[in-house]
């Protein structure tokens, strides 16, 4: 658990339909990591594995994390978990934030949120608020508010719209986001049509000025050298496919393979390997020519050939 | 570091040093930020009281490689003043991750010694090296400017309260 941080459900309440906002916090009240609006944390939700949900809290509020969770019909079963098996005063292990849908350095900020899709826009609100930046967030719901709580006070201000689309026609992307003017950023976060229909609405936008949250990590920095290539672990046979960039070692423990890793960076030798045949590529920076002849640091080595065979 | 030679013209130059405590940084468990104190208590054999490296109590994230040398970090105040002025990077005593911010003590040269931090006794095991993990925490590039310059490992010999100011100075 070392290499998570651990969580405590300060309180857990129905907010909006089939949605539970759950306040997550430190157990005994320590500051949480810093996160930037838009950010979203993986839960580790056992049996399972790691589910991604949108940070929607104000970033600003140091010693807890808010997300709210709607139960999914066709759930894999993280939604329903989170629903039904986590309790207040329960702990859940979380990853490190990550921040794949910050806010834009724009003169104005038009966000589209569909339904549960309004959360990461709830944490960019206050932000945007303090700054006293020119901002207006559409949510677009069938029936009730979702998080009527936080949407409030930014409805009561103006900043936010809710369209009912039960109680009246949907309205138009086109129409909310307008023609692009200089200076503006459009964001949209929600159900794949509304994503679709957000990205026609602004095919027409310059470059980088219109953004999509998905859940989906970050892909890693393209390297122009990199290609994929077939791992093998000689003592059992068993292969994994590494795609371009990927990481050798996350392919090798995939297979059963036994590789240390610490500082993934290439400079502590932890996860050192001996490679049998095939053309490693070296991105370490500590193994000398000599070293290198036989050995490869898994954190950071690629492969130039179609397998690399490993004894590991 | 300051030099400070022997007094007597007759005597043979001793070069000696003495430094400073400049900030103490705990955190109870892996990922969470370093939270300031004024002092805190090495105990030996251990660790510090309410740090994730504490043994007995680890909860860091390297908590699953055991390690007697790593009881206390330290790390250079002057080097926070490199990584600005050669990568442009502001790092802070906070984020850094090590336990002791020093001034005016070279922590390579120490490797192997013992040394006095107020009234306790450590001895450095190695050099720390830097992670991946902290540009994740703080999402700031400081990996490679890190490199060599990444703070002191320390085994702590003798136990007691460590505060900001305290004199740091050879054994």
């Amino acid at each position: 658990m070392a290499r998570h941080i651990t969580l405590v459900v300060a309180e857990a309440r129905a907010a909006g339909p089939d949605i539970r906002r759950l306040v997550l916090r430190d157990p005994d009240g320590w500051p949480l990591p810093k996160i930037k609006p838009g950010a979203h944390v993986d839960l580790d939700v056992p049996g399972i594995g790691l589910r991604a949900y949108s940070l929607m809290g104000d970033p600003a509020v140091a010693d807890r994390w808010v997300v709210a969770v709607k139960r999914e019909a066709a759930s894999r079963g993280g939604s329903a978990w989170l629903h039904d098996g986590l309790a207040e005063g329960d702990t859940i292990a979380a990853a490190m934030p990550r921040c794949t849908f910050p806010l834009a350095d724009a003169a104005r900020h038009v966000m589209i949120a569909g339904g549960i899709g309004v959360t990461p826009f709830l944490a960019m609100a206050p932000v945007l608020a303090r700054n006293d930046a020119d901002w207006v967030l559409h949510v677009l719901h069938r029936g009730p508010l979702p998080c009527p709580g936080d949407l409030a006070p930014w409805i009561e201000s103006g900043r936010a719209v809710a369209h009912d689309t039960r109680a009246a026609p949907r309205p138009s992307l086109a129409a909310l986001l307008g023609a692009h003017a200089p200076g503006t950023h459009a964001y949209a976060c929600g159900p794949q049509a509304m994503l679709d229909a957000f990205t026609e609405a602004t095919a027409a936008w310059p470059d980088g000025t219109a953004t999509i949250e998905h859940f989906i990590p970050p892909a890693l920095p393209p390297d122009p050298t990199a290609r994929p290539y077939t791992l093998v672990r000689a003592s059992t046979g068993a292969t994994v496919e590494v795609q371009a960039g990927g990481s050798m070692a996350a392919a090798l423990l995939s297979i059963g393979g036994s590789v240390e890793l610490s500082c993934e960076g290439g400079i502590c030798g932890a996860c050192k390997i001996r490679w049998i045949e095939g053309e490693p590529v070296h991105r370490d920076r500590i193994l000398s020519a000599a070293e290198r002849a036989t050995h490869v640091m898994a954190c950071v080595g690629g492969c130039a050939s179609d397998r690399l065979v490993v004894d590991a | 570091m300051n030099i400070v030679q022997s007094p007597s013209a007759h005597a043979s130059v001793i070069p000696s040093w003495v430094g400073v405590v400049a900030h103490l940084h705990i955190t109870p468990r892996a990922f969470l930020p370093m939270q300031a104190r004024e002092e805190v208590e090495l105990i030996a054999g251990e660790g510090i009281v309410g740090d994730r490296y504490r043994i007995g109590t680890e909860a860091g994230f390297y908590s699953d490689k055991p390690e007697d040398g790593r009881q206390v970090t330290l790390f250079e105040s002057e080097q926070l003043e490199n990584v600005r002025r050669d990568h442009g990077i502001e790092l802070l005593p906070e984020e850094h991750r090590r336990n002791v911010t020093t001034r005016g003590v070279a922590l390579t040269h120490l490797v192997g010694q013992r040394f006095r931090i107020g009234p306790c006794l450590l001895e450095a095991t190695r050099l720390s090296i830097p992670c991946r993990h902290i540009e994740e925490i703080l999402d700031k590039k400081v990996f490679d400017p890190l490199i060599n310059r990444s703070g002191l490992n320390c085994r702590i010999l003798e136990g007691g309260m460590v505060r900001v100011g305290d004199a740091i100075r050879p054994a």
